[in-house]
């Protein structure tokens, strides 16, 4: 969030939170962010949201890590120490399956996870300042681009969330 | 989403989100009581006298123990494979369940996933400790080294070494990815400013974005998809540890889904264990409700039942194999010198779960709680029957020998137990016990307050 | 909502041409080629059980969902119903096997002279065996049976005491199920290499069934919805349908490693040869068996949209029947034919018969009554439900 200039705000449920939603999306204001104490069902879609490729980095991973895990116990049991173990073939591919299957999950999840904390930037903070202290448990906080010019957007939030209640826009 | 009328409110009591919030903080923001204090004082002497006897153990040597020279598996091996199979409900719940969108795993996923982590950390201790030297037991690992050795991948052992810091490592990501937005709550809600800081440090700046909650339930759900496969091969893997050998008793095909079945089926009856007294002792009636312990019973059932009949296939293809070792094995087992573990763990295993067909007995909270702790107490027995009586009687009537163990042996036993509910009771005081955020996004459809509507969702 | 399938004629005359054309064709084929006994039973075999899991993996999908208080299946819950209604039929052709059981059961010989065999005979025996087979159909036919009951009884009146009682009888079918699917796959399957044995030996049949029955389920569905049926049934249920054919695809090969590892872990010859004789003398069919039931649905079916496209699911679903026409293969023919196994006129035109012959039975039933359950208290969830 490289804009730090919104207006934010505030509802107590999630229901007029996207009916809101859809409201400033088909008006001319944008919508920089969406502030929800759990994730909300059907709010990506509200927002046009893009599907996360964290999958793709997932498959990846995993790919990376199965080879890697095969191939490592390929070559230490044919060229690097072959050597017999209760009469199997050097290359005895069913006992190397599953540590084979244990390294590929195990690049998967820390892949997957890598990614998200990546791609969110979760980075171990000192110090936070919350945009609102309820978001975390019972507030539903959409923050309305204000860079152009504060007041005008304020004014045309006010009458597009009108007829939504418990509204309060900081 | 729509909800049939017929079901029955999964969380109790009118809640708002504010509701659920506070609920699941109390008992972590308020000073603990006299229970609390009791308990970790009583498994923390446990553990103390564990400690003792590992150090016991590894100053004198492995001699200190029962083993022998037929029996070289006893205690040790049995408590492992015990420990990890408890430690399996957990990931059943938070993955499998969650495939099945079974949405009462909300209220038990965050305290089952905790006792998956405790578990596995008591199971890893006694291999490490069996080595004799655990100083040198990084040796289990492939790395080059100067003897210019590597690690046999042949053998189940070390399949066991990848398979369980697998099993470690995702569990944990998996247990603290879905811990970070409620970290984010406490860091909101607790007033001391020290513990805020550290809160604040743990969730990784959560804020609760929408960009942010989409990746984490994609990445949830691809956790999920993960450990569910890896569950099933932990265990399989642990089984493989006797059926890949060619000991009558042993090498026996079935093994690795029915050691899974077991595993799920033990670990049930331990979260059924803790969850009966957490409700009660936190006050979280309204969230882990009768209805979730029935819940739990029918997985109780269906697994033991699987268990049961792999008994029972057991016995058949042993007497249908027509190879006498098989026989004999079998025979012994029931009949033989350790005749009441057998019978111990086919009344506990096999019986004793048919009585949940009640529907009475299943929503019987005493009677549950009882029956858990003969399920746990039947399923050691399973896996002591496995190990001692397919050994102590060799092919050769000369090394047949008789298995007893040692008080340090028990000492460590009861070193575990003290360990994973130290770690139990400190885990209640410091994370939230019930996965706040999923239950807010369940309240609406299985809360009390809203009753079910029958009208198109907006798309 | 009283949206009826009709069996049109057309349908009906491909059916039954092509069941007609495949018993001819296996008849011409015995006249012609002059195939070893041994193989044509082993045919009769081989179908009957593919058949047969499909209807019982239709029985069990059934009754789990329902035991399971699952909602979701609700909207295309008479399809599973619709695939259990071949039992009946699958009975007497099964009952067929009395006039090939010494082609197939070395064990049922007169003249053994078997000690192994011989020790196994309390079980290993034609009266046994036959009563064991009329237990089993009986069973599996009146508690399907008893659950169609009560899914009709629910229908009209909505009362929710069909509900829980159709929940009672899926209780005792899983019951009866989980022991008998073991059973009988010892008796039908297992018992063709009589000396072998394996305690996972049912597990696998069983998964074997219920992935086929799976793939048959989204064949059907696609079937359907291509002639116009079921717009209720959406991409969610199909993602759904995906997910299982997915994950249970996956769960057949960890058991089907699970017993190969750990016999050729093990090598004992009295173990191996199972796997000796099917790796050496059917290698290719070896590895067939193991692509098309794991490679294709793993990777043609990870991807989340993928899953959500029924042309793409379907056609998966296809390869994955055939997979597991070879998996029965594997399982049946190198011990039953041995050295006369092939796969030729016999084995396809059979094939086209009993596909023909299913085919006909479970549409025939599936046009009986309407597709959707009007007052199954489940069915608003179902037809509103979001994956």
């Amino acid at each position: 969030m490289k804009n730090k200039k919104y207006i934010t705000v505030v509802f107590d449920d999630e229901v007029p939170m996207l009916q809101a939603v859809h409201k400033i999306q088909e008006s001319d204001q944008s919508i920089q962010d969406v502030l929800t104490p759990f994730p909300v069902h059907g709010l990506d879609k509200a927002l046009k949201m893009k599907r996360t490729r964290i999958p793709v980095a997932g498959f990846i991973c995993g790919a990376i890590g199965g080879l890697f895990g095969f191939l490592f116990q390929a070559w230490i049991f044919t060229v690097d120490y072959p050597l017999v173990f209760g009469g199997k073939p050097y290359l005895s591919v069913p006992s190397f399956i599953p540590v084979t299957f244990e390294l590929t999950v195990l690049f998967t999840a820390v892949g997957v996870v890598s990614a998200l904390f990546i791609r969110s930037r979760f980075i171990p903070r000192k110090k936070f300042e919350p945009i609102h202290d309820r978001i975390t448990d019972d507030r539903f906080v959409i923050l309305v681009d204000a860079a152009e010019n504060e007041e005008s957007t304020r004014s045309s939030l006010q009458s597009l969330l009108a007829g939504i209640s418990n509204v309060e826009i900081v | 989403m729509l909800q049939s009328p017929i079901r029955v409110p999964l969380i109790k009591g009118n809640k708002t989100y504010k509701d659920v919030t506070e609920d699941i903080l109390r008992p972590m923001i308020n000073r603990p009581g006299k229970v609390w204090y009791l308990g970790i004082s009583l498994s923390g002497s446990a553990l103390l006298f564990g400690a003792v006897m590992i150090v016991w153990t590894i100053w004198h040597g492995i001699g200190t123990w029962g083993l022998n020279r037929t029996i070289g598996w006893g205690w040790g091996i049995t408590n492992f494979v015990w420990w990890i199979g408890i430690g399996h409900a957990g990931t059943f719940i938070s993955a499998i369940l969650l495939l099945f969108r079974q949405k009462w795993r909300t209220s038990i996923n965050r305290s089952a996933e905790a006792m998956t982590i405790f578990a596995v950390i008591c199971a890893m201790l006694f291999p490490i400790i069996h080595m004799g030297r655990p100083l040198l037991g990084f040796f289990i690992f492939p790395y080059p080294n100067f003897r210019g050795l590597w690690v046999n991948f042949n053998s189940p052992l070390v399949w066991d070494v990848f398979a369980i810091s697998t099993y470690f490592t995702v569990s944990l990501i998996f247990w603290y990815v879905g811990l970070i937005p409620d970290i984010g709550t406490v860091r909101d809600k607790i007033k001391s400013r020290f513990k805020k800081t550290i809160y604040n440090v743990l969730s990784f700046g959560w804020k609760g974005s929408a960009r942010h909650w989409h990746r984490h339930e994609v990445v949830t759900l691809i956790l999920a998809a993960l450990a569910a496969p890896l569950v099933l091969s932990v265990h399989s893997i642990v089984s493989m540890d006797f059926a890949s050998s060619i000991v009558p008793g042993w090498h026996t095909t079935i093994f690795p889904p029915y050691f899974v079945a077991g595993a799920i089926f033990s670990g049930f009856a331990m979260v059924l264990t803790l969850m009966i007294i957490t409700r009660k002792a936190l006050h979280l009636e309204d969230y882990i409700t009768v209805g979730h312990v029935e819940s739990m019973n029918k997985i109780i059932i269906a697994t033991g039942s699987i268990v049961g009949l792999a008994y029972l296939t057991e016995l058949f293809i042993s007497w249908y194999s027509g190879v006498e070792y098989e026989h004999f094995v079998l025979l012994n087992r029931a009949t033989g010198p350790y005749w009441w573990a057998y019978w111990i763990m086919m009344t506990a295993n096999v019986i004793s779960p048919q009585l949940l067909w009640i529907k009475k007995l299943r929503t019987n909270l005493v009677f549950t709680f009882c029956l858990s702790i003969v399920i746990n107490i039947g399923m050691w027995f399973e896996r002591f029957v496995i190990v001692v009586t397919s050994l102590h009687r060799d092919y050769l009537t000369s090394s047949w020998a008789m298995y007893k163990p040692t008080i340090v042996e028990v000492g460590l036993f009861l070193g575990t137990l003290g360990l994973f509910f130290t770690a139990f009771f400190l885990f209640i005081r410091v994370f939230p016990v019930i996965a706040i955020a999923e239950v807010k996004s369940v309240l609406k459809s299985s809360g009390e307050k809203n009753p079910p509507k029958v009208e198109k969702n907006e798309k | 909502m009283d949206e009826q399938y009709t069996f049109t004629k057309r349908v009906r005359n491909i059916l039954a041409i092509a069941a007609t054309a495949g018993l001819l064709l296996t008849v011409a084929s015995i006249f012609i080629f002059k195939p070893d006994s041994s193989r044509i039973w082993a045919n009769v075999l081989l179908n009957n059980q593919l058949f047969i899991g499909i209807a019982l993996g239709g029985a069990f999908f059934l009754a789990v969902h329902r035991i399971a208080l699952s909602g979701w299946h609700t909207a295309l819950q008479r399809i599973p119903e619709a695939l259990t209604s071949f039992l009946p039929v699958a009975f007497l052709l099964m009952a067929l096997l009395f006039f090939g059981m010494k082609d197939l059961y070395h064990w049922s010989h007169s003249d053994l002279h078997d000690p192994v065999l011989e020790a196994k005979s309390a079980w290993l025996n034609l009266p046994f065996f036959f009563i064991r087979m009329v237990l089993y159909f009986a069973g599996w036919i009146v508690l399907t049976w008893g659950m169609k009951k009560q899914t009709d009884a629910l229908m009209d009146s909505g009362d929710i005491k069909f509900h829980n009682r159709r929940k009672i009888f899926a209780g005792l079918f899983l019951v009866f199920f989980g022991i008998t699917v073991s059973t009988s796959s010892w008796d039908w399957i297992m018992s063709i290499d009589a000396h072998w044995y394996s305690t996972i030996f049912g597990w696998y049949v069983f998964i074997g069934m219920f992935v086929s029955s799976l793939a048959f389920m989204i064949v059907l569905i696609w079937f359907l919805k291509r002639a116009g049926y079921l717009a209720v049934i959406r991409v969610d249920h199909i993602h759904d349908l995906g997910k299982l054919l997915f994950a249970f695809s996956i769960f057949w090969t960890y058991l089907w490693f699970s017993q190969y590892l750990l016999i050729w872990y093990g090598h004992i010859p009295e173990e191996t040869i199972y796997f000796v004789q099917r790796r050496e003398d059917f290698e290719l069919l070896f590895f067939l068996n193991l692509g098309l039931n794991f490679i294709i649905p793993f990777f043609g079916l990870m991807k989340l949209d993928l899953k959500r496209k029924l042309n793409w699911l379907a056609g998966v679903a296809g390869v994955v029947l055939i997979g597991h026409w070879i998996d029965y293969y594997q399982m049946i023919m190198p011990g039953a034919a041995g050295e006369h196994a092939g796969i030729g006129l016999l084995e396809i035109a059979m094939t086209l018969f009993y596909a023909g012959l299913f085919l006909f039975v479970v549409l025939r039933a599936l046009a009986s009554k309407p597709l959707l359950v009007k007052k199954d208290p489940f069915l608003e969830e179902s037809l509103h439900f979001e994956s």
